[in-house]
């Protein structure tokens, strides 16, 4: 047989948002699959889903009901899903109930019962829920074991050679991987549930493939009234990045964009760090209006405030924000929920840009989104973040975002730990006591590829937005918050609040 | 939708047999239908539900009973129309597949129940299933 004669193996849509991507492509049309995991894990809605994507008067899906949830049940329940089209049931789909034939015949009648309907009806998808697994009884003995794999054996024999695309689903303890079961099985998924703390995790792994690479790893799901959706964890580039020229992008603050030599390089993440009321969100809102200025699309990601309470204040800064969102140029999106997984977020917000072509992102803030995220995903908030900044800026876009950083007056922490790397740029933001009162000032700490301003800067807080003021060369330790004068022959005043610090100070004076 | 199951099963049947064995065989055909979707036990808990329910209004149901994984499904028909005549016993049942499609209506959406129903009635193998040769009443 030459290459072109090989036999192409089409794929089906699985009717399941994400599923085919981590799939590779689709389900192997006339594979023989299992759906395993434990009770309430999602097992009947994605068999369900694939059903409804698959099934036509011409093909028709045969669902074998055999153990565990009652068909009346599993019926009242699939329809409330939005994919469960009630036409199609009696036409398209037909359920057959084995619950007799498994209570009080033999596997091989079982067997029987299910080859004869496939006969009879010339389905191209046949699902069998739930599968006893683990022997007739509970526990397997020798030759109940021995009778279930002879089982498997034919009927995946007989399904594929009726041209079947087979799905068994069956309850399996994660230590029961090496069921001969899955030996059989052209495809293996998984689905899961974990719970961490107070929250739970729906996961899915696609063990196994013939004949196709998946995509490996643990992509979380969630259930909704339209049933499953896949998070990949390496979505699909929807909008390939264009080769684009690195240009300079205005942050909507003047003296800010001179003190990075021109602007934010479009294509970099900024973090922008600073206490709380340091206005984070105010120079967020500035970055966005620039963009939306030049007619450019943008996406805000929150996750701390309500929408409507964020719009209202990002409106009185700048009523371009509420009119931009009516006209379909930019977009908000809320994510709150404290069991949200990084590939949600990722979903929403890559879903966002692509619809909206958007060149900008504000992330506001990845302290919000830290809490938001199930615990599970908060232990590794570095992999969570790394993902979310590289698969945005993948696409191209421009990310800016916020992070609320708990500061002392006498030490400075320029971001957040552990996650400073993944940033093109940082600015930070800090207060700072000076003659009594309390002022703002900023400073960009790292710009990759570019050359940037090394001043602290200060600035205030106006109804136009953030207004900065100039540098503060007369005085040293800013960055400690307890900033004091130089005196006029350019040595250092000894700052009367502060504790002294041998080394320093020598190193400084003897400069 | 109940009436019409039972007309359907009586135009098959000779000319001078009761309409309220016509409606025990319809009830058995029913049954033997909808087991095929949602099981035996639970297709015979519907028609249990639908037979308490059909009682308090139909007196006549009082002789019924229904016989799981039997044949025939439906027996007392004889005590039935012995007490209370053809046509009452007919109705009676008639009352009861009522109920039963109310409840599936209920359970799984009109439509979804009537269509079930309604692919009894059009069964192409009518009395040719488990039954075939031996259905009767009792």
């Amino acid at each position: 047989m030459t290459r072109n004669e090989q036999p192409i193996i089409r794929s089906l849509p699985s009717g399941v948002p994400g599923l085919d991507l981590v799939l590779g492509g689709g389900l192997p049309e006339y594979s023989f699959n299992v759906i395993a995991g434990g009770p309430g894990s999602g097992k009947t809605t994605l068999a369900h889903q694939i059903m409804f994507a698959n099934a036509s008067a011409k093909r028709p899906a045969l669902y074998f009901t055999v153990l565990g949830e009652p068909a009346i049940k599993m019926l009242r329940y699939q329809r409330q899903f939005g994919f469960f089209d009630p036409d199609l049931a009696g036409t398209a789909i037909e359920y057959i109930n084995l619950s007799s034939e498994v209570m009080e015949q033999e596997l091989g009648d079982v067997l029987e019962r299910i080859v004869t309907e496939t006969e009879r009806a010339n389905p191209g998808i046949v699902i069998v829920d739930s599968f006893p697994i683990s022997g007739h009884n509970g526990g397997p003995d020798q030759m109940e074991r021995y009778d279930l794999d002879k089982f498997v054996q034919r009927l995946a024999q007989h399904l594929t050679t009726w041209e079947v695309t087979s799905f068994l689903l069956g309850e399996y303890a994660t230590e029961e991987q090496r069921n001969p079961v899955f030996t059989v099985a052209d495809g293996v998924l998984w689905l899961t549930q974990d719970a961490h703390r107070n929250s739970v995790v729906r996961k899915l792994q696609v063990v196994k493939t013939r004949g196709r690479a998946h995509m490996p790893g643990l992509h979380t799901f969630k259930m909704s009234n339209d049933g499953l959706q896949i998070f990949p964890r390496i979505p699909e580039q929807t909008s390939k990045r264009a080769p684009q020229k690195r240009g300079r992008l205005s942050t909507g603050v003047k003296e800010l964009d001179q003190m990075m030599c021109g602007g934010v390089i479009s294509g970099d993440a900024i973090m922008l760090t600073g206490p709380a009321g340091s206005g984070k969100s105010t120079i967020a809102t500035q970055f966005m209006v620039a963009g939306l200025e030049k007619g450019e699309s943008g996406v805000i990601a929150i996750f701390e405030e309500y929408p409507e309470e964020y719009l209202a204040r990002a409106t009185a800064r700048n009523p371009m924000i509420a009119k931009m969102i009516k006209a379909g140029k930019l977009e908000l999106i809320y994510l709150r929920p404290l069991d949200l997984s990084v590939d949600e977020a990722l979903a929403e917000i890559l879903g966002a840009v692509e619809r909206l072509g958007a060149r900008r992102v504000v992330i506001d803030s990845l302290s919000g989104f830290e809490v938001a995220l199930a615990p599970t995903f908060r232990i590794d908030f570095r992999e969570s973040f790394y993902r979310l900044v590289g698969t945005l800026t993948a696409t191209g876009v421009t990310v800016f975002m916020t992070a609320e950083i708990a500061e002392g007056f006498s030490d400075a922490r320029f971001t957040t730990e552990k996650v400073s790397f993944i940033t093109d740029v940082i600015i930070i933001q800090r207060y700072i006591e000076m003659e009594g009162k309390l002022r703002r000032v900023m400073a960009v700490i790292k710009m990759r590829g570019s050359g940037h301003s090394h001043d602290f800067r200060t600035y205030e807080l106006t109804a136009e937005g953030v207004k900065v003021g100039g540098s503060l060369p007369e005085y040293d330790c800013i960055i400690t918050g307890n900033p004091f004068l130089r005196s006029t022959s350019g040595a250092a005043r000894e700052n009367p609040r502060q504790k002294p610090r041998a080394k320093p100070r020598a190193k400084r004076r003897a400069k | 939708m109940a009436k019409r199951l039972i007309d359907s099963w009586r135009d098959d049947r000779a000319a001078g047999e009761g309409v309220a064995r016509a409606a025990a065989e319809a009830c058995g055909h029913v049954y033997d239908a909808l087991s095929r979707w949602v099981g035996r036990d639970g297709c015979h808990a519907l028609f249990t539900r639908a037979l308490a329910q059909g009682r308090a209004d139909h007196p006549a149901l009082d002789h019924i009973r229904l016989q799981a994984r039997a044949e025939p499904y439906v027996e007392g028909i004889a005590e039935t129309i012995t007490a209370h005549g053809d046509v009452v016993g007919a109705q009676a049942l008639e009352a009861m597949l009522a109920r039963l499609v109310e409840l599936l209506g209920r359970l799984i959406g009109d439509d979804m129940a009537m269509k079930l129903i309604e692919r009894s009635i059009d069964e192409p193998d009518r009395g040719q299933t488990r039954s075939a040769g031996k259905r009767g009443t009792a």
